[in-house]
């Protein structure tokens, strides 16, 4: 057991780390106390951050060589997130793209899918999204209404989506439809790639509860899609939907990657905010910080060892859900608790000398909560694929969708 | 990167898993409260070598690292075993420069317990109700003596807690305060062991459960209600396990960090353990109120340990004030 780099790892880390140097000038960095950057207002910069560190091969690092990544291993992936965020470069324009719609595209697409996107979302040149969730079906995925109709060489979708993060700077999505409404609900679907400048896609900004507008509705009107983007066989769209889901939640905190700000910067929060609390809150609040480092770190350590297992060819399992609950848990206290440790500034929107950060992560992680499989959705997995436990029942599993309540 | 268990940890487990479900149960625990003996007992756990793991090969132990305990302690923690390996973790620290003392540890000869609090009056301590030789720190030095035992009325009887009033004492090392936290910290790491494995069989208990009662035409386990319960008691298990094998892991390969490693294990199976254990009983409803019924004896095993080698508020606040002075680094 440890918990050092191994020489090639080391060796590894050096490489990126020179790297990341040699490249500074190109890239984008966060301002100290800045965590994220807009992507609606630095759309080209961030673009053009992505390009720089997609030619160095710091993006894609574990995809195969011969869609352009480089054939490495997660733990080589982890040491460049590292790297990454220790250089303060801020996260990559086509996350979703590189997390979730290029894995999909490797493991379902036709080789001339594969040839005609990768290497382009890898650089940026095309930024991706995820267009799955819909109005009348969050958790229920699989009870989507928008249709595609074959037509000629061709399909035709109507119908919309929504919670769409990045659609406003997407060049493609990744979408599933609906092909088949007689069919059971999981049967009858198909995924395509679509065009997102294609004529009848709006895209509408949906401001979300802090205030911000990160996300998007999204309006197919008769939008043409040719039969050649399909992904994978007509009614496979849940086969292939649920290869995307695996990794979006491996993505979101299941390698242990920190859900809100790093423990260390909340621990820096407390160091210089306690001293300024009456000594009886004082006591008080060292409770609330101690409970919410020991589940940052809880949450760090449980990453470690999924980090291993993966790293000794392990394949991500259901137990990455448990990673996404443990993180946001821990997300959730040091949010509460920096928010607390500000004292009578805890009452409003940002401090008299303009510090927001912890009422904007208290007002983003509800999301988090959310987005990637809602935390009772999440607790289903794990109770039933993990644990063992018998199914929820579902009345609407073998009955043709056409046929259920719509 | 490379945090788990290897190949002779896994057979070491895997061994002890055996041992303790041949030597130990629950069944032992529920009769400890009226008056039964507790198993395996120390003779049986010095005679396996558990007593010795952590104590030095030239003073007749194993000489191996503290992680080996914990590993084994979890699956002592798992059938309620007694005495605790806590004992024998936080004696082998003290006894570093005593290894004549350390060779009786080891071989079971003197039943050795460890005191809290002052030697003229100490608090509940782990073991020491039949103890014959007690360690403990009087005015900053370490000393050994014979002592009168003034058990108090069990709430989980394999704990073997007593108040003692040393009426002998040497000193072992003087000033030796660094060196008493220090065991206090190891004491800790391997009692949030043994609540790990107390924890798990409890989720075992209950998910086995609800996958076989009906109510309402259904397994109870396809109920949200309990599945959740369940689940989260599960991910709060396999979040303490990551804990316990970081702190020991600490204790030997990186001694700074044990302080906030420790106190994190201990606050976390402070609460993962009791948790667990009220699910237990909440899955099995009526049947997991009785007697008879082994989830009572894990809800009393946390509702103990929670408050020995300081308590969720007491572990809570050391961590807080380790991070904001810099033990988490930058």
């Amino acid at each position: 057991m440890d918990f050092d780099d191994s020489p090639g790892e080391a060796g590894y880390r050096a490489r990126v780390r020179a790297l990341l140097e040699e490249h500074a000038g190109e890239l984008l960095h966060l301002a100290p106390g800045q965590e994220g950057i807009d992507a609606r207002t630095h759309e080209a910069e961030m673009r053009r951050t992505q390009r720089v560190l997609a030619e160095a091969g710091l993006v894609g690092v574990t995809w195969p060589r011969e869609y352009g990544g480089q054939g490495g291993t997660l733990v080589q992936q982890a040491i460049v997130a590292q790297e990454l965020a220790r250089a303060r470069v801020p996260g990559l324009i086509n996350h979703i793209g590189i997390g979730m719609c290029g894995p999909t595209v490797i493991a379902h697409g036709s080789q001339e899918q594969r040839d005609r996107h990768l290497a382009r979302l890898l650089r940026a040149d095309d930024v991706w999204c995820q267009l799955f969730s819909e109005p009348a079906s969050g958790s229920d995925l699989a009870a989507l209404r928008t249709t595609a109709v074959r037509d000629g060489d061709g399909w035709v979708v109507n119908g919309q989506k929504v919670w769409t993060t990045l659609a406003h700077v997407s060049d493609h999505g990744i979408l599933l439809t609906r092909t088949d409404p007689e069919k059971p609900k999981h049967a009858g679907l198909t995924m395509f790639v679509v065009d997102m400048h294609a004529p009848g896609v709006t895209v509408r900004p949906l401001r979300q509860m802090g205030g911000r507008a990160d996300f998007n509705e999204v309006f197919f009107d008769d939008v043409r899609i040719p039969d050649e983007e399909r992904l994978g066989e007509p009614g496979e769209g849940w086969r292939v939907a649920l290869t995307t889901l695996m990794n979006e939640r491996v993505a979101i905190g299941g390698a242990g990657g920190a859900i809100g700000a790093p423990v260390e910067e909340f621990a820096q929060h407390a160091r210089e905010r306690l001293p300024r609390l009456d000594p009886e809150r004082q006591v008080l609040a060292r409770q609330a910080v101690g409970r919410a480092v020991v589940a940052a770190l809880a949450a760090r350590y449980t990453g470690y060892r999924r980090l291993t297992v993966l790293s000794q060819g392990g394949i991500p399992g259901p137990e990455a859900s448990a990673g996404k609950l443990a993180g946001t848990e821990a997300g959730l206290l040091m949010a509460d608790a920096g928010v607390r440790l500000l004292g009578d500034d805890a009452v409003y929107a940002a401090t008299a000398d303009g510090d927001d950060r912890w009422q904007r992560t208290q007002s983003w992680l509800p999301g988090i909560s959310i987005a990637g499989g809602t935390d009772q959705v999440l607790r289903n997995i794990l109770g039933e694929r993990v644990l063992g436990l018998p199914p929820e029942p579902r009345s609407d599993k073998t009955a043709p969708f056409s046929g259920g309540k719509r | 990167m490379n945090f788990d268990l290897d190949a002779d940890q896994r057979d070491i487990a895997d061994g002890a898993r055996d041992f303790y479900r041949g030597n130990a149960s629950p069944a032992a625990a529920r009769a400890g409260l009226e008056g039964g003996r507790l198993e395996p007992g120390r003779k049986a756990l010095a005679d396996i070598g558990f007593l010795g793991i952590t104590v030095p090969e030239s003073a007749g132990g194993s000489g191996r690292p503290l992680l080996d305990l914990a590993v084994v302690a979890e699956q002592g923690g798992a059938v309620l075993a007694a005495p605790s390996l806590v004992t024998a973790a936080r004696a082998a620290v003290l006894l570093a420069d005593a290894p004549d003392l350390a060779a009786q540890l080891a071989d079971g000869s003197t039943a050795f317990a460890v005191l809290d609090g002052a030697v003229d009056g100490s608090a509940p301590s782990v073991d020491a109700a039949d103890a014959t030789l007690f360690l403990g720190l009087d005015g900053g030095d370490l000393v050994v003596g014979e002592g009168e035992v003034l058990p108090g009325r069990p709430v989980d009887a394999t704990r073997g807690l007593a108040s003692v009033r040393l009426t002998s004492r040497r000193v072992l090392t003087p000033d030796a305060g660094e060196l008493w936290a220090r065991a206090r910290q190891v004491g800790a790491v391997v009692m949030a062991a043994e609540d790990l494995g107390g924890a798990e069989r409890c989720v075992q208990l209950g998910v086995a459960y609800a996958q076989e009662r009906e109510a309402f035409g259904r397994r109870i386990g396809s109920y949200q209600a309990i599945k959740h319960m369940l689940v989260d008691a599960w991910v709060g298990v396999e979040q303490l396990r990551s804990l316990v094998w970081w702190a020991a892991w600490a204790a030997d390969c990186n001694p700074d960090e044990l302080p906030l490693a420790a106190s994190a294990a201990k606050a976390c199976a402070a609460v993962t353990f009791e948790r667990a254990a009220s699910t237990l009983i909440q899955v099995h409803g009526g049947v997991g109120f009785t007697w008879e019924h082994d989830a009572h004896l894990y809800w009393r095993r946390a509702k103990v340990d929670r408050l020995l080698l300081g308590d969720e508020a007491e572990h809570l606040d050391a961590v807080a004030r380790l991070a904001v002075t810099g033990a988490l680094g930058s």
